[in-house]
Order: structure tokens, then sequence, then C-alpha cells
């Protein structure tokens, strides 16, 4: 459904693309899903896309810091999203997305989902602007 | 994009445009509510004042964005927009399109923060704001902060141009369409999508017609005889937002990006 989603808004908007900063598959592989939990530990709110960083815990107690890029700040608050409200550092997040080409902890995320429940899209669907 | 699933979704779409008319018929509903009239200036023309996004509808304001356009066309009666083409290159334009496409769009200028050129800009994933007057027209735009100046006082290109991003432009009414004639443009711009270059020569016609209060009909056609075999045409529906406002966008502000593509290009596509 995220690539129907995807290709309905393409066709509604004219095949004209509608990249948000740059093509997806410049540096993600939309063929490598990826979903972890874990805790926020630093937000860049900042353009031309924000950056978020969890830390997840392994079986043997190890943390790996993966680090997640979404929407630029103007599209998540038009969708509900609010700086320092919705996500803050130290909040325990499952974060879905798709993995980068070359660093392997870094990824394109699509949705978050929050410890009450809440889920919200905070990043573009595989696939967008690459055409 | 898949163009089995697209194949499959454009069938959906014709299905669904099938069965309206059947359905209309045999049920006889009742007939849509009435339009809000399209608003006027004083002097008779289509006042296309207002904030509007022509691109990205889900991406700015998420997936239920999608139902709720689908309804507006459908309450509107409003038709698809015609079919998109390719790019009709010359083969030599055609091959270096190929070549950003398998380098996946790392090229793009948009991820440098570049100012996005015509008619790419109209369909930026955020808002517009067009403010029309007696003597032009103004088109303010949230990415980039860029603006356009569009003189619609019959007055003709400046005569000391230098190629720029967004060109120069002047406009014109053709009955109901303001008709825009834009040229001057610099080569750092693709036009609709990865790869689609251009030279100075470039010449793009836009058309913006109002067919209903929510909606702007966009036509553009690109004209350019160094990489064009003919002019190529793109559409796009503009829709109003009321109660949306232009925000601030700096787009280099944290743009990593620059970094990371060169270090792509000079690994993976490294010659």
């Amino acid at each position: 459904m995220r690539t129907l989603s995807a290709l309905l808004c393409a066709l509604l908007a004219g095949t004209v693309s509608v990249a948000a900063h740059h093509s997806f598959a410049a540096e993600y592989d939309g063929e490598k899903p990826v979903t972890v939990t874990g805790v926020v530990a630093r937000i860049d709110w900042m353009n031309p896309h924000i950056y978020f960083y969890v830390d997840v815990k392994d079986d043997k107690g190890g943390v790996t810091q993966w680090k997640f890029e979404g929407y630029p700040p103007n599209m998540l608050v038009r969708q509900g999203w609010q700086r320092n409200v919705t996500m803050k550092v130290g909040d325990t997040v499952k974060v879905f997305g798709w993995r980068a080409r070359v660093n392997p902890t870094q990824a394109a995320s699509r949705d978050v989902t929050f410890a009450d429940g809440r889920k919200l899209n905070s990043g573009p669907p595989a696939g967008t602007g690459g055409q | 994009m898949d163009t089995r699933i697209t194949s499959s979704l454009l069938t959906l779409v014709l299905a669904m445009s099938a069965i309206d008319l059947p359905l209309y018929a045999q049920t006889k509903p009742a007939p849509p509510a009435a339009q809000k009239p399209i608003p006027r200036t004083a002097d008779g023309k289509p006042d296309l004042s207002g904030v509007w996004v022509g691109g990205g509808f889900a991406l700015l304001f998420g997936d239920a964005e999608l139902d709720a356009i689908r309804k507006a066309d459908a309450a509107a009666g409003r038709k698809p927009l015609p079919p998109q083409e390719p790019p009709p290159y010359k083969p030599d334009a055609e091959a270096r399109r190929q070549q950003y496409l398998a380098r996946r769009g790392i090229d793009d200028p948009m991820a440098q923060c570049l100012l996005s050129g015509v008619p790419r800009i109209t369909v930026r994933p955020l808002p517009f704001e067009i403010i029309q007057q007696p003597h032009r027209v103004v088109i303010l735009y949230e990415v980039h902060h860029a603006f356009r100046f569009i003189p619609t006082d019959g007055r003709p290109h400046p005569d000391d141009m230098e190629p720029s991003y967004l060109g120069d432009s002047i406009g014109r009414w053709d009955g109901d369409t303001l008709v825009v004639d834009v040229v001057g443009f610099n080569t750092n711009t693709w036009l609709a999508g990865v790869g689609t270059i251009h030279s100075e020569k470039l010449r793009v016609t836009e058309r913006y017609t109002r067919d209903t209060f929510d909606t702007i009909v966009y036509e553009a056609t690109m004209e350019d005889p160094e990489v064009l075999t003919k002019p190529w045409k793109q559409y796009a529906t503009l829709r109003l937002r009321p109660g949306e406002r232009i925000r601030e966008y700096e787009c280099i502000e944290n743009n990593e990006d620059i970094q990371r593509f060169q270090k792509l290009l000079d690994t993976e596509f490294k010659k």
C-alpha cells in the first residue's frame, strides 16, 4: 500500500517529479526495509530534512545508534508534528524505514510509533522523486 | 516507476471513470452541490490569488489527502489530466538523461539546495502564493524563498537578461487563461524529473487556467531546439489551500547530502 499511495500521489499530481529535496534512490534502497525499536538520543530538527538518532540495544547489552532521515520540518508540522513535543529525546520509539546503501546504521524513516501507540508518518515513501 | 503497477493503476482509474456514467444514469443522484464561482478581479479576469500546492500532496499533508483530492475532483466533475509523455530528447540528450538515471539522481541540482527552475518549482511539495495585481502577477514560493514577478502590462522581456534559474517571465491573458512566457534560463536546473536537462535556448510557456474555485489546471510547454526534437508538455493540478501560509524554508541549513552524495560519486561511480 505504501507504493500504491506513492504512485497514486504521482498520478494525481501528474507525473511530474515530486521529490521533496532529492531522489530517494540516490542514497536509500527501497528493497531493504528495516524496523528498529530504541530510545531517541538526538533530534536535528533542521532543513532540508530532519535527522533523529535512536539507540538500539542488542541481546548482549550492546547499543547501536541508528541515524534516521525524515521530512523537512515544514512538512512535519503540516502533518501535526510539533518540535520538542511530538518526539523528545528519551522517548522509546519504533521506527520503520529503508536502509541506506552505504552506511549500515542509517535509514530513511517512513513512520514512527510511539509508546502510547500513536503512529505518525515521518518521511516519504520509498521511491519518491526518483524519476 | 514500476510500469506494471502504473498500468494497473491507470486501468483502475479508467475503470472507475467508466463506471461513473452508468451509475449516474441508473440512480440519477442529485446534481453536485453548487460549486463556488471562480473569483474575478475588477477587470473581469479570473483571480488566481491564494496559496496553492502543485504536487506531493500526501508528502505535505499526509496520506489521507489523496482521498480528499479524489472526492473533491469527483464532486467538481473534474476530468483527469492528459497523460504525461516522456521527454522527446535528441539522442545525445537522452543518453545524458539515462546516465543521470543510472546514477539514481545523485547529480540533482536540487539536492545541493540550488534553486529549481520552471516548471519544476511549481510541483515541489511546498506551497506557493499567487498575488494578482492589475499590472502583474507575483508568485512567492516557500521552497528556496523564491519569487517571480510576471508583468502583464504588455512589456517585452528586458534586453539585459543574464541567464538565471527561474528565467524572465512576462504574462498575458488568453481569455480566462494566464499565459506566461519564460526565457533567459541558465543550465543549472532540471525541467521535470531526474536528468531532464536543457540548454540556455529553453523557452517555457505556462498556462494557468482556474477551472474550479479550488483548482488551477497548469500546463507547461517546453521548447529547446538544442536538446528536444519537439515541444514537451507537462501538466499538474494546482490546489487551493485556504488557511495555509507560506513558511520559511532555508534549504542549506543542514544539507548533509552535498558531502554524502559527493562521497557516492567518488566511490560507487568513480570511473
